[in-house]
């Protein structure tokens, strides 16, 4: 675990099985292991859907959207590419939405105000 | 400002808080800080993961040159211009299997102007984002 990120994960069982990530620190290359190892532990303990709350990350690179296309492809592993309906990413400070959408990660991933708001569009 | 460091990725959290001291120190713009902080932490990586292989020396400055700022990245792993590396285009990302390149993107549309030079052991890279210090 990097002293530079901690997360937080816990289950919404629903209509959906949602796990939902919150994370605090920096997500750079140092701790892109991190999160996907979080992440697997929580598609293996059996969630089908992910929300990744970024309202703590003071900090995002391209080695966090290496790890984001990483979660895309585990949440569905047939389908090859990042465009994913199982992973939604909640407020993301103005730095990281700009990475988003430099990147064009926001055309395919649903980035959302609340993590109630993302919940319910699951 | 001068930061000389044998780092390894543990230590970008530092190097990015260098660049934000640095940055207030020469009264950049604050509206530029996280340009600089995504530029600076991209191009380190890049040295220590495709130059390094872990880790490895870097040495940092910032300066200014009127209204520029200058941040200047040298390391001694073997000479490698990534100026002359076609971008990743992001676009078509989502159907790629693996995207790589974002790095070298992400440093491009952050500053607005890179010149590699190769030392004599190593490589400096420099690079200048203009117009965001005020000189009153």
């Amino acid at each position: 675990m990097s002293e530079n990120l901690q997360i937080g994960v816990s289950r919404e069982d629903g209509d959906k099985a949602v796990a939902i990530m919150r994370l605090q620190g920096s997500l750079d290359a140092n701790t892109q292991g991190t999160l996907e190892d979080k992440a697997r532990e929580a598609v293996d303990g059996g969630a089908e859907y992910l929300l990744i709350d970024m309202s703590g990350v003071d900090y995002l690179g391209s080695a966090g959207m290496r790890a984001i296309h990483a979660i895309t492809t585990m949440l569905s592993p047939t389908e090859p590419g990042m465009r994913s309906s199982h992973l939604k990413v909640v407020n993301p400070s103005p730095a990281a939405a700009k990475v988003f959408k430099t990147l064009g990660f926001d055309s395919f991933i649903d980035i959302h105000s609340s993590v109630d708001e993302a919940i319910a569009a699951f | 400002m001068l930061l000389k460091v044998v780092a390894d990725l543990g230590q970008l959290s530092k190097i990015r808080e260098f660049v934000s001291d640095s940055a207030a120190a020469l009264a950049v713009d604050p509206e530029a800080l996280d340009d600089l902080r995504l530029a600076v932490d991209e191009a380190v990586t890049n040295i220590l993961t495709h130059g390094y292989d872990g880790s490895g020396e870097i040495e940092l400055e910032l300066s200014a040159d009127g209204a520029d700022l200058i941040v200047r990245l040298r390391d001694t792993a073997p000479p490698f211009d990534s100026t002359l590396v076609e971008p990743a285009d992001p676009g078509p990302a989502e159907d790629r299997e693996k995207p790589g390149g974002f790095g070298l993107f992400l440093i491009r549309s952050s500053m607005d102007k890179l010149v590699h030079r190769k030392l004599e052991n190593g490589n400096e890279l420099t690079m200048i984002k203009c117009d965001v210090i005020d000189r009153i």
